[in-house]
């Protein structure tokens, strides 16, 4: 066996004292994908940017560690040693492509920096390879796309360029932290078997960084499970996934695995709490004489008591507009909305306080909807002061509150920075509870979350639901998660609802529009049996599969 | 040829809302001048012993004793003809006294914000790139000149220390040393916005990527770092500017140059209407071009602003 083209031995970094990885060890070798997956904080980003002597200041990098590349050990603030190697040896594509690429030049110009680093002298020769780049990840009309700047194209098309920029100078190691978690689901399927392609075809030793198992398991040859800044189980990816061995792993494959149980809708009558009746929205235009953009067109719906109405869409669809006009809380263009009987109508009356303590909204970022400056009781305490909760009764309702949210008492002194995310957003919840709520609007709640959290989240909501009977709209864009807790599933496209469905016919088999098709078709799943194709390099890797042939395997 | 048009239109628009801002500008000037106790008759009078009938034969004369909108409108409409008037108090025509003191202004204003511009970009990209202790000790040391020591005090020791002692310059009417102290003290207000926001570029992600790619320190510097701070320095050259067309008083009193700051407060006290206005009117009309410029510039610079 060749020695590895990259060796790091017992990485430790720390951070005022606290450990934030803990030795990691790993080999990268030319022509194989490892993936590392981990949830937030487990020290998989720290790891790679070490790789490319990118660590930011202040961190303190342990004396007993050892990278080594080509042999050669190199110490982890060289810059000047480690500057020879990025954009010639190592590249790397990051998670934000938006804010990577510079906004100020022109994507060939920054392309053609890569190439000048890599020694190409003729400038015939660095358009030539411009486009040839651009042509390689599969971008179309490259020439032209070359002159363009990076706010001009799209996220996925930012990304194909962060990749051609990262292959521009001939790297034999690429590094991808999180490539695909900024993206929409549609285009993260395209950016993965993107990769996959570029990896085989060049032979490239390559590293994921990711948190989605199923990215991991489709990309990676072998997968290296990370948890509190240490690597927890090692393995080849069919039998890290379908066998895993370690506790965490075993918990972070199940979540994956119990959303894709499709529990059996429920289909007894109820009353009907919200109806929407072609309903629009614009945005009003920023300057005079500007349009106003509209960002939901004629959106109908009802939303029974008792049940959950999923809206399913990607960034930009207009699902949280039209939730936030659900909720009475955007002026309507057009169409009427019956809101627990009062109607909101363009230009009529606003929702009575009264009635919009009975519809709450639940945000995605936890963080930012939680004052930092408000104990998590106090925060608890403003809805029941609201509802003239007499101060005597608030302590014992905010504790009962919390409970039920599986969090406890003493969670009421702390402050939000105190709280993990999952704590955050089950806060959030208590809160938005204690109105009694009889409409629950959950706007990606589960998105900044991770993937063990998201599944615990899911099922608070669902047991919640079950004890107070509210009628919830589920906002998101994870279709496992969407059709997991919902009873009917509606999609939005560009501002538009295109698909109905009882969540158990999402599937490419049952669904006639061509964007939810797509949507579906592009969804990465990895296969918990441990089917294993042959890869040209004669090593084991699985296979990209859609939904449609992987669900009946489990 | 429209797309040209849509491009330009937001400009138009801005332009015509500082014009009329300018307008508003020197309509309120005009009412304020006429709000103060006395006029140009009282302080020719108490200089000059005039009667009260002659008093009364000069402001008729000067078309003092008009209601102040007919004064307005007819100041308004000679000035649309290109007649700025005379002084009252030395009977020259306004149009020659400006063409004097603008030049001495512009360029005073010219050197030391070129100085300036130079001096806190220097400073800051070079504290910035480095991580050079010293450099950042700069920094703050231009910051605090600024703020701690007025530039009349530091004028007048610099009199002493280079004209009288050392007798290199000479102590009026050379523009050498207030370019200098005025160019130190307006870098030092750019300087600390400036390297805070070039820090914090330094930490974005894009910088991350240029690393990334492996290239060279200076060229990340000036292609990737200097490009982001372009918006604080523009807002910030726009506003130190603005304050040297306006005239930097002390420094023109103190060193004898005759530009616009010590016309206006010549004027102000002998209340010449004529002279105060048509000042005024100068320098709000640089301030609309100077942003306007900014803006523009902007638009230039930033290729997100114009898409």
């Amino acid at each position: 066996m060749t020695a590895p083209l990259l060796s790091l031995r017992n990485l430790i970094i720390s951070a005022g004292g606290r450990r934030l990885v803990d030795g990691v060890s790993l080999d990268l070798e030319a022509g194989r994908t490892l993936a590392i997956i981990g949830e937030s904080g487990s020290g998989k980003s720290l790891t790679a940017l070490s790789l490319l002597g990118l660590l930011p200041d202040g961190l303190e990098v342990d004396p007993a560690t050892r990278i080594t590349v080509d042999g050669r050990v190199l110490a982890p603030r060289d810059e000047r040693g480690w500057r020879a190697l990025r954009g010639r040896r190592i590249a790397i594509v990051f998670q934000d492509p938006m804010a990577c690429l510079n906004p100020f030049m022109r994507v060939g110009e920054q392309i053609e920096e890569t190439l000048q680093r890599a020694g190409i002298a003729a400038p015939a020769e660095r358009r030539q390879r411009i486009v040839t780049g651009l042509a390689e990840v599969e971008l179309p009309n490259p020439a032209a796309l070359a002159t363009r700047y990076p706010h001009q194209l799209s996220g996925g098309q930012q990304q194909r360029v962060m990749i051609a920029m990262a292959l521009a100078g001939e790297p034999d190691l690429l590094i991808a932290d999180e490539p695909t978690s900024a993206l929409d689901a549609s285009v993260q399927a395209d950016i993965v078997a993107l990769l996959a392609r570029l990896q085989a075809k060049r032979r490239l030793a390559l590293l994921i960084i990711t948190h989605d198992l199923a990215v991991a398991g489709v990309l990676g040859h072998s997968i290296a499970v990370m948890q509190h800044g240490r690597v927890v189980e090692t393995g080849p990816a069919a039998e890290v996934i379908s066998r895993p061995r370690d506790p965490y792993t075993a918990r972070l494959v199940g979540a994956r695995r119990r959303l894709a149980d499709v529990p059996a809708a429920q289909t007894m009558a109820r009353p009907v709490a919200v109806t929407a009746e072609a309903v629009c929205v614009d945005y009003s235009a920023r300057r005079l004489f500007g349009t106003s953009f509209r960002a939901v067109h004629g959106a109908s719906l009802s939303l029974l008591a008792g049940r959950t109405l999923g809206l399913l869409g990607e960034s930009g669809s207009g699902k949280s507009t039209l939730a936030a006009a659900l909720a009475g809380m955007r002026p309507l263009a057009d169409g009427r909305i019956r809101l627990l009987g009062h109607a909101l109508e363009p230009r009529g009356k606003p929702l009575p306080d009264a009635l919009r303590r009975r519809c709450q909204m639940v945000f995605q970022n936890p963080y930012g909807a939680l004052n930092p400056r408000l104990t998590i009781g106090r925060a608890l305490a403003e809805p029941l002061a609201l509802a003239r909760v007499p101060a005597s009764a608030q302590a014992a309702r905010i504790v009962a509150g919390l409970n039920e949210v599986g969090l406890d008492a003493d969670h009421a002194m702390r402050y939000p920075h105190q709280l993990s995310g999952g704590q955050r957003q089950r806060a959030c919840i208590a809160r938005a509870l204690l109105c009694e709520p009889e409409v629950l609007i959950c706007d990606e709640v589960i998105s900044a979350l991770d993937m063990t959290v998201k599944v615990q989240i899911l099922d608070l909501l669902k047991r919640l639901q079950a004890e107070r009977g509210f009628a919830m709209l589920f906002v998101g864009h994870d279709i496992e998660a969407v059709r997991w807790i919902s009873d009917e599933v509606l999609v939005m496209h560009q501002g538009r609802i295109v698909e109905r469905c009882r969540p158990e016919q999402l599937e490419l088999s049952a669904v006639r529009d061509p964007y939810t098709r797509r949507l579906l078709s592009a969804r990465l799943m990895p296969k918990f049996d441990g089917a294993i194709v042959e890869k040209p390099g004669g090593q084991p890797r699985l296979q990209v599969s859609t939904a449609a042939d992987c669900l009946p395997a489990w | 040829m429209t797309n040209l048009l849509h491009r330009l239109a937001p400009l138009a628009f801005t332009l015509a809302r500082m014009l009329v801002q300018a307008a508003g500008i020197v309509v309120i000037v005009f009412l304020l001048a006429r709000l103060v106790p006395g006029d140009a008759v009282d302080v020719k009078g108490l200089e000059g012993d005039l009667t009260a009938a002659q008093q009364v034969e000069l402001r008729h004369q000067l078309g003092l004793d008009r209601p102040v909108v007919e004064q307005l409108a007819g100041w308004s409409w000679r000035l649309l003809n290109g007649d700025f008037g005379a002084s009252i108090r030395f009977g020259r025509p306004v149009s020659a006294m400006l063409a004097t003191a603008l030049p001495t202004t512009l360029l005073f204003t010219a050197l030391s914000f070129t100085f300036a511009l130079l001096l806190a970009l220097g400073v800051a990209v070079s504290a910035v790139t480095t991580g050079h202790r010293g450099l950042r000790g700069l920094v703050d040391v231009l910051n605090v000149w600024s703020i701690a020591l007025p530039t009349f005090c530091v004028g007048v020791v610099g009199i002493l220390v280079f004209s009288i002692w050392l007798g290199w310059l000479p102590v009026l009417g050379s523009m050498v040393l207030p370019v200098i102290i005025i160019g130190i003290d307006s870098a030092g207000l750019i300087v600390k916005p400036l390297h805070e926001e070039l820090r914090e570029a330094a930490t974005s992600a894009h910088v991350r990527t240029a690393r990334a790619k492996g290239l060279a320190p200076s060229r990340i510097a000036l292609r990737h770092l200097l490009p982001t701070a372009v918006p604080v320095m523009l807002a910030l050259s726009g506003l130190v500017l603005t304050s040297l067309v306006a005239g930097t008083l002390t420094m023109e009193v103190l060193f004898g140059l005759p530009g616009v700051g010590s016309l206006l407060l010549n004027a102000i006290h002998g209340r010449d209407y004529p002279v105060i206005q048509a000042a005024i009117l100068v320098i709000a009309i640089a301030l609309v071009i100077i942003n306007a410029a900014t803006d523009l510039l902007h638009r230039l610079i930033d290729p997100r602003m114009t898409s």
